[in-house]
């Protein structure tokens, strides 16, 4: 398996991230009309569970239709959707209770649960993870212990083939599975995900530990924890990575499949093209810096003071894609970059071996997906002191979308 | 006659084995059967690499992993010969986040685990409002992201300070925050304003409100929660901070300690997988918590309902609501006290040039935590994890009880269940 998982790691590179962002009239049309339609059915549709009204609920936390509409077109244009769409997008979240969720907690530090449900996540969207038809999960329900385990089984009958299957937490292999067990069986975690994962319409792993196997499979991976996708084969599956994964990135994952129902485009890691399509580094707060070529030296130093570029201090913006540089954190109010932290890299497969901490790219005996398959990072990383040093123009030119040039290379 | 019982929504999962005998409690056994092998996959790395892999130890207090982490680095620092110099002003940001850590945790046990229980213990028929635990910790993290840059997760504090280097505007933003916060703790849990609330010095004083929190007073006294739920009266706070004091409690008399004396022992937990040590002091079990360092800072009312109730669950409870609010105040006099013009960061040598052993001990929002590391030329030779869910809930034999084991002794299984509870459980920390 081991085999299975570097390859896949490898096939990455900045050209299969690539966004195509317009499609031509046609294309959005017959994609305009065919939303339109699984709209209206799912409107005729009961709710899979009626606890609460969208409406209503938005309206008791003071979000007016104003702020609902402003919120829906942003994630219009985060789904990357030409701005007609935004009523559809409208329509789609008020009838995000007729999507059943199932969420299962693995090996993991609750720490998604915690950033999606509780305490993270633009206001709009909190509500909407609150009123999703959230079937089933063990950190927040009320039910515990048998009661959960017959609700559990409940949901996937009722709801067999139709339901999103969320998965926060890596699988632990080693011991036959005996790292991690659960219910009053002791049922391990890899049979109680593939018994899970059966019936479900739809895979999706959220965070690092479902996707890659997160810090638990850090060297020397003591539980031989492994994601979802080296695991679960034969279903569509969606990965949501970063440590903890961006709550907005969850919602437009769940829009985005009412509204069209199917799964947005994913790159070859299988991340959501709309959230994973561009780097850190394209359109972080600090590029002018790095573009100047002003950089953070050492912690505490003129530079820090001043919101410098962090790339010498060991920032990862620029080989990892994710878009925290675009919508942030805890409803927007800041990211670890945002207080001269620089970016671990949490969103990339390894990064808890590869990227954690300041050692600069260009000392650290690492590949780095964008500068090719071929390219180490001591000559990206060397590649982009030398353009800062010498071209400016070189950066501020290339596309904010990356991997645009065709020959796969950054430089 | 045995039977399991599972716990969920608590971080990660635990089950416990009751055995029971003429319908009450006889003994109970914990178990937390996850494992990742933190401690091993930190061995061989950059010792400041553990700056980015232990607070992801916890989702709910990887903050309280990432300060122990550094302070163990300081500490080795220090060992090594090279004293790390802390400004006041990174000091104070440090104390601030945790204690906003610890705020938005409370906030989360009251209205996510303890309201929802007693109400399903009590039968009764008020509505549940967890979505008030979500927004007041949404707002409490909003105030950490604003110095650490996200929550949670965050990885700001580095050997030798911080990484922030916060504007008056940041500092503003964060006291607007905390208004907010504070406004609707008044408004929405206590029905009475904070400084009147902590100017109680008698339960009875609970008498005057009409809101969540008297709700949950109200109950734990009605289901006699005043008289169950009895620990060992021994109490420990290991962590300086500047909202409570190292301190080793027995019934109210305190002793010194020292974070050294802190051992392990082998669980026992005979008919199923656990992979959580117990922690002692010097071989005997204590309780941490926010009823610890209530009794060691001799906080009035706790002190009160001490001399009243000991240890009971209802103390437990309670004093985790007192700790909420006194926090509150205590964060705000904190962000008064930052003066932005001292330096975030004051530089040290390398830490390649580093080898020696370091402890860091933290007050996470259920007792200390402890990190011990050895490092060799920068990198890590071994790392240790303590945490407070050890000393509370750890399961052990017949004869030598945990605080948990023994605070469910003699109970139905239903309380058992609810005073287990009262020890705000977290199994993801426990096993790590």
């Amino acid at each position: 398996m081991a085999d299975r998982i570097e390859g896949v790691k490898k096939l990455f590179t900045s050209k299969s991230a690539h966004v195509e962002t317009n499609r031509g009239d046609a294309h959005y049309e017959k994609l305009f009309q065919s939303c339109q339609a699984r709209i209206e059915e799912l409107k005729t549709q009961t709710p899979s569970n009626n606890r609460l009204d969208i409406d209503d609920l938005l309206q008791d936390q003071g979000v007016n239709r104003r702020d609902f509409m402003k919120w829906a077109s942003a994630v219009t244009g985060m789904l990357m959707l030409p701005a007609s769409f935004t009523p559809l997008v409208a329509d789609a979240a008020l009838l995000m209770n007729r999507a059943p969720v199932i969420w299962l907690e693995l090996s993991d530090c609750a720490g998604n649960t915690e950033a999606m449900l509780r305490s993270d996540g633009p206001k709009i969207d909190e509500i909407l993870l609150d009123i999703i038809s959230l079937e089933f999960n063990e950190t927040i329900m009320a039910a515990s212990g048998h009661q959960a385990e017959a609700q559990l089984e409940d949901a996937m009958h009722t709801f067999k083939d139709k339901y999103l299957l969320f998965v926060e937490g890596a699988i632990p292999m080693g011991i036959n599975g005996q790292y991690g067990t659960i219910g009053a069986q002791g049922e391990t975690f890899y049979d109680h995900l593939m018994r899970i994962s059966k019936d479900a319409a739809v895979v999706v792993a959220v965070g690092s530990c479902a996707t890659f196997g997160g810090v638990p499979a850090a060297s020397p991976n003591p539980t031989d924890a492994v994601g979802v996708m080296d695991v679960v084969n034969g279903k569509p599956l969606i990965n949501i990575p970063a440590c903890p994964a961006n709550p907005a990135n969850m919602v437009g994952v769940i829009i985005h499949y009412i509204l069209t129902g199917q799964v947005p485009e994913l790159d070859s890691l299988l991340r959501p093209k709309f959230a994973f399509g561009y780097r850190i580094h394209d359109n972080c707060e600090r590029r002018a810096h790095f573009d100047a070529g002003e950089f953070v030296e050492e912690w505490g130093d003129v530079g820090a003071k001043n919101n410098f570029c962090l790339y010498k201090v060991g920032c990862k913006g620029p080989m990892t894609f994710n878009n925290c540089s675009i919508i942030r954190y805890n409803e927007s109010v800041n990211w670890p970059v945002g207080v001269g932290r620089g970016c671990i890299g949490c969103s990339e497969p390894d990064f808890w071996d590869k990227y954690a901490y300041e050692r600069p790219m260009a000392d650290a005996n690492i590949k780095a997906p964008t500068g090719g398959v071929e390219k180490t990072v001591d000559e990206f990383g060397l590649g982009l002191l030398t353009a800062a040093g010498i071209g400016i123009g070189i950066h501020a030119a290339a596309s904010i979308i990356a991997g645009k040039k065709e020959d796969g290379g950054e430089v | 006659m045995i039977t399991k019982q599972l716990i969920e929504q608590i971080e990660g999962e635990a089950s416990i084995l009751f055995d029971m005998k003429n319908g009450v409690v006889d003994f109970a056994t914990i178990s937390f059967p996850h494992f990742r092998g933190i401690e091993s996959i930190l061995k061989g790395k950059n010792a400041l690499d553990a700056l980015v892999i232990t607070p992801r130890v916890c989702g709910i207090c990887g903050h309280a992993h990432l300060m122990a982490t550094v302070r163990a680095l300081e500490d080795a620092y220090k060992n090594a010969g090279y004293p790390i110099e802390l400004s006041k002003k990174s000091k104070i940001i440090r104390e601030f986040t945790l204690t906003m850590e610890i705020v938005q945790n409370h906030f989360k046990w009251i209205y996510l685990t303890i309201i929802p229980e007693v109400a399903k213990l009590s039968n009764s028929t008020r509505e549940q409002t967890p979505l008030k635990g979500a927004y007041a910790a949404s707002i409490a993290s909003k105030a950490i992201a604003v110095f650490a840059g996200q929550w949670p997760h965050s990885s700001y504090m580095i050997p030798g300070g911080i990484t922030t280097d916060p504007t008056n505007l940041d500092v503003l933003k964060v006291e607007s925050f905390m208004d907010e916060l504070i406004g609707f703790f008044e408004k929405e849990s206590l029905g009475v304003s904070l400084e009147k609330f902590l100017s109680f010095e008698s339960c009875k004083d609970f008498k005057i409100l009409n809101s969540d929190i008297s709700f949950l007073e109200n109950s734990l006294i009605d289901m006699k929660m005043n008289q169950k739920g009895f620990a060992y009266d021994r109490f420990l706070v290991i962590a300086k901070h500047t909202f409570t004091k190292p301190s080793k409690l027995k019934h109210t008399r305190p002793f010194s300690i020292n974070a050294k004396y802190v051992n392990t022992i082998d669980s026992y937990s005979p008919n199923q997988i656990s992979y959580a040590k117990n922690a002692q002091y010097k071989n005997i079990f204590y309780e941490t918590g926010p009823l610890a360092r209530a009794m060691a800072t001799n906080f009035p009312i706790v002190k009160n309902m001490h001399r009243r109730f000991k240890d009971s669950a209802y103390s437990r409870a309670i004093a985790r609501v007192f700790e909420l609010a006194t926090l509150l105040q205590h964060a705000k006099e904190l962000l008064v006290q930052i003066d932005i013009s001292q330096k975030s960061f004051i530089k040290s040598v390398d830490i390649s040039k580093i080898t020696a052993k370091g402890i860091g001990v933290v007050e996470a929002p259920r007792g200390p935590l402890l990190h011990s590391v050895n490092i060799k030329e920068g990198i890590i030779q071994d790392y240790k994890i303590i945490t407070p869910t050890q000393f509370n809930i750890g399961s052990s034999s017949k004869s030598d009880p945990t605080p948990a084991q023994k605070a469910m002794k003699g109970v139905t299984k239903a309380e058992a269940l609810f005073i287990f509870r009262t020890f705000d459980v977290c199994s993801v920390c426990t096993t790590h």
